[in-house]
């Protein structure tokens, strides 16, 4: 299940109970956009105690190779420690964890090097030091059909004879090198180098045994999560042979303290405060809300719905923080008439009610409106034009604008400003009432359109497939791997992602200009340059109309009184090393 | 009565072929995710997804898939690995099943507690203000859906939640075999929850029935002939009268032992129903496969006792 997919179900979660909180967002019900607790680390936090954790969803897979879910990378972070990390208040640039070091990249971008830390250790039952042979298996890992990692082809697919391990012929990844125990050198054969680096965040770079995994990896599907090893502060409950047995899938998450870890002398910055957390998964919602609402030593694992939402911020206010994550988008399909002509894609853009989305998604509380790609946190978001965007008619009045419409359809070639063509078709989620405010939309301008509302599922695999032949996608969107343009656009908006099959490109948009900008942005290394480049694909991205920019949502999580709860921002969820009790 | 046995196991097992195969049909046929696709991610190359479809026996023709799972299923009682956890299904499957038992028993219990008096008294004091008391609670119980009642009692008696805190609330099962005085605390109010709709169903039909039964010419024979009115109505009415509700509770436990979905995801009580509506969300077919063909196994299997049950007091059913 991919990125889009949680975020789908995101969408989902906010969408079910939109409305209630509706008023809530607009200040009315004694709610505010201040006083809400910062989920920034304080001083003096409380050692000690259990944490415990309550949501619905499950994790996506416990394996780390395979983690992939913004809820189950709360679980993956505090028991597994990937190269670099962010702390929990800082998205703009990683620090490195398993890593000594900032990665070294070469002035080709073909070669990135990275330092491993002395004095990690595994947790037992393997219980030895970490050496850069085991990132190297770890990395490798994810390109086994076994494992079948689904970002590793995305950002390390470069990486000289990758494919053969994805292809099954070998199990030696040949563009990665380990010259020492302490060195791991990777060589691509393109100039990724810069994009990859940035990448090492993603726990797939967490370091795996090959001598213990090898047997698990081996099988038709790997079973190493249900037997892992952790190198972060805590493990999951296991028994002396390593046997997960903490994680009941769909039941329950504990994790306790990794006896291996040894925290400030290995160079890990995260305190670990709370000496066990016992996360309970399947909850409903609502009442799981309330609970931690009116409980103790309670968070919230996943997204809050929305009469919780309405309940914390107007009578809980402390107790409630907001995240900003991702975006949400229509996308215009570029490579079927009508949408082939940018000014009919325009007249579009100029006719969405963003204001009456944002209504439908619960108010301004859970987002902002957007007027372009990038989300706030997401470096270049300043260099694309803010909040503000950069001025384009077609998306200068949040609640539409009919006359500018009409004058693009007009350029068009549709003399009284009213599409007159062929039927178009468009495909919504279930339950979402953004899909319809959509429709409603699009058909005020005179299109005739074939209307399918499916399951997440079946939208995804509907808008993803090329062959489907779909116009307008009404529920697109797109949460980062990671703080960059890169994460961000080029997924869903280069030319080279356009595919057969699981396409994340849906507007099919292959504009060679950009697909040259994003290339040569993603050789950037330095932060500035990097984040002013790619602030500039995002708004050639936004000028073509391709996708309507829509929202920049903001998560809720919900903590008891006496949780000192802290955020990890570029994960929008919980930090569970950095949260305490009061 | 061997052969009639011998015909009705047969049936079932014809049964569980034909639900399974309807399930790999519906699956296949109707719009879903591609699981392979799923577990590749966003940008994945033609050969990953023709790896991961050979992984998983997606690349075969749906027959070859079907006959493989079933031979799993027959031979190894293997029931595949979950596409969304990994974990093998009937593991996950074995797992959930002591609490949706415990559910299922204890609800039964309830109901039948709550149902076998208040009927008996509802047709017993016909018309008066005690049958029309027990009438109307039962119209509201069975018209309140059970997912609403569920969390009227949540936010009503649960410890945490509660204006009336008395019973433990969601997210507190404990297994039997860990502690069985907090099983059963945290398993009261589902029990009542779910036995709410079932007690006053019960308790209308045997009312139905009883009132029926009472007034036959036997009933009015035995108290012409003075039989006392107590053993007239315990001996000679209840008796015929409760017999289509055994017939029912068969069926009704059966359903149950499948999920009871609603129940179970309100209190999060790890049963099979939230197993199954879980994998429906996640399109994870080999645990819907496995979550249907447990549910239906126990369907057929109360059909069966009940149909046994029957034959073995009325001759004529096994030649009917």
């Amino acid at each position: 299940m991919n990125r889009m997919l949680a975020r789908t179900l995101v969408v989902l979660g906010f969408a079910v109970f939109a409305g209630a909180i509706a008023a809530c967002g607009d200040g009315e019900d004694g709610a505010d956009s201040g006083g809400f607790a910062s989920g920034e680390p304080v001083e003096g936090q409380k050692k000690g105690g259990t944490l415990k954790v309550t949501s619905n969803a499950d994790v996506d897979s416990i394996d780390p190779g395979q983690a992939y879910f913004q809820v189950t990378y709360q679980a993956t972070y505090a028991t597994q420690r990937p190269l670099y990390s962010y702390r929990p208040g800082n998205t703009d640039e990683p620090v490195p964890d398993l890593a000594s070091a900032h990665p070294v990249v070469s002035p080709d971008g073909k070669t990135v090097t990275v330092k491993v830390r002395p004095n990690v250790r595994f947790s037992p039952p393997v219980d030895r030091a970490v050496t850069s042979r085991d990132v190297k298996y770890a990395l490798t890992r994810g390109f086994f059909p076994s494992v079948a990692n689904q970002y590793v082809g995305t950002y390390f697919g470069d990486l000289e004879g990758a494919q053969a391990v994805s292809e099954g012929k070998t199990r030696d990844l040949a563009g990665l090198q380990t010259p020492d125990d302490r060195t791991l050198v990777m060589r691509f054969s393109t100039p990724i180098g810069p994009t990859a680096a940035r990448a090492l965040v993603l726990p797939a770079s967490a370091p795996v045994p090959e001598e213990y995994a090898r047997a698990f990896d081996a099988k038709k599907k790997s079973d190493y999560g249900f037997n892992q090893v952790a190198t972060g502060p805590y493990m999951i409950r296991s028994d002396a042979k390593g046997k997960a047995v903490g994680y009941v899938p769909g039941r329950k998450i504990e994790l306790v303290r990794n006896p291996s870890w040894n925290g400030s002398a290995s160079g890990d910055y995260r305190p670990a405060y709370v000496d066990r957390v016992d996360w309970t998964i399947g909850a409903n919602p609502t009442v799981a809300g309330r609970q931690v609402i009116n409980g103790s030593g309670m968070v919230s694992g996943d997204t809050v719905p929305a009469p919780i939402v309405k309940l914390a911020a107007t009578r809980h206010k402390a107790q409630i923080a907001f995240s900003p994550l991702g975006n949400r988008y229509i996308t215009l399909n570029t490579a079927l008439a009508p949408f082939d002509d940018p000014d009919v894609r325009k007249a579009v853009a100029a006719v969405v009610d963003r204001n009456a989305l944002q209504l439908a998604r619960g108010g301004r509380l859970t987002g902002k409106i957007a007027t372009h790609f990038l989300p706030p946190g997401i470096p270049g978001f300043e260099d694309a034009g803010g909040l503000e965007g950069k001025g384009h008619d077609f998306l200068a009045k949040p609640a539409g604008d009919a006359e500018v419409a009409a004058g693009y359809l007009r350029k068009a070639g549709f003399a009284d400003g009213r599409f007159k063509g062929a039927r178009i078709s468009m495909v919504g989620t279930r339950d979402d009432r953004g899909s319809q405010i959509v429709l409603e939309n699009v058909r005020k301008l005179g299109f005739d359109v074939n209307f399918r509302n499916l399951s997440q599922e079946a939208m995804l695999a509907a808008c993803a497939t090329p062959s489907s032949k779909v116009h307008v996608c009404a529920n697109g969107g797109w949460l980062p791997d990671f703080n960059d343009g890169y994460a961000m656009l080029f997924g869903p908006f280069s030319g080279k992602t356009i595919s057969p099959e699981q396409s994340p490109n849906w507007s099919q948009l292959d504009d060679p200009r950009i697909n040259a900008k994003m290339d040569a942005a993603a050789r950037l290394t330095n932060p500035a340059q990097r984040a002013k480049a790619w602030g500039e694909v995002d708004d050639m991205v936004t000028a073509t109309a391709a996708a309507v920019p829509t929202y920049w949502d903001d998560v809720p999580l919900v903590q008891s009184k006496d949780v000192q709860g802290v955020v990890a921002r570029w994960n929008a969820a919980w930090d569970l090393s950095f949260s305490s009790l009061k | 009565m061997a052969g009639y046995v011998a015909r009705r196991l047969l049936w079932v097992v014809a049964l569980l072929l034909a639900v399974s195969a309807i399930t790999f049909l519906i699956f296949y046929t109707l719009p879903s995710a591609d699981p392979a696709a799923i577990r590749a991610g966003r940008q994945p190359t033609p050969e990953l997804l023709a790896q991961i479809r050979q992984n998983l026996g997606l690349d075969e023709p749906v027959y070859v898939q079907y006959w493989r799972y079933m031979k799993g299923v027959v031979l190894h009682f293997d029931l595949g690995f979950s596409y969304a956890s990994d974990a093998p299904v009937r593991d996950q499957i074995l797992d959930r099943l002591p609490a949706t038992i415990s559910l299922t028993a204890g609800a039964v219990v309830v109901w039948l507690a709550l149902a076998l008096p208040v009927g008996l008294i509802s047709a017993l004091r016909r018309r008066r203000w005690q049958d029309r008391l027990a009438m109307g609670a039962a119209l509201v119980a069975i018209s309140a859906p059970v997912y609403w009642l569920g969390l009227v009692a949540l936010y009503l008696f649960s410890k945490d939640l509660g204006r009336f805190p008395i019973f433990e609330g969601a997210n507190t099962y404990r297994p039997l075999t860990d502690d069985p005085a907090a099983w059963a605390a945290s398993l009261l109010m589902p029990w009542f929850v779910l036995a709410a709709s079932f007690a006053a169903f019960y308790a209308r039909l045997l009312r139905a029935n009883l009132l029926e039964v009472m007034s036959e010419d036997y009933i009015r024979t035995a108290r012409a002939k003075g039989v006392p009115e107590r053993r007239v109505v315990l001996g000679h009415g209840l008796r015929p009268a409760i017999t289509p509700l055994v017939t029912i509770l068969g069926l009704d436990i059966g359903i149950l032992l499948g999920g009871a979905i609603l129940v179970e995801s309100v209190f999060n009580v790890p049963g099979i129903g939230r197993l199954a509506y879980d994998a429906i969300r996640q399109a994870d077919l080999p645990m819907i496969q496995g979550t249907v063909l447990f549910g239906a196994f126990f369907i057929v299997v109360a059909n069966l006792l009940v149909d046994l049950a029957y034959a073995w007091v009325d001759p004529r059913v096994r030649t009917a």
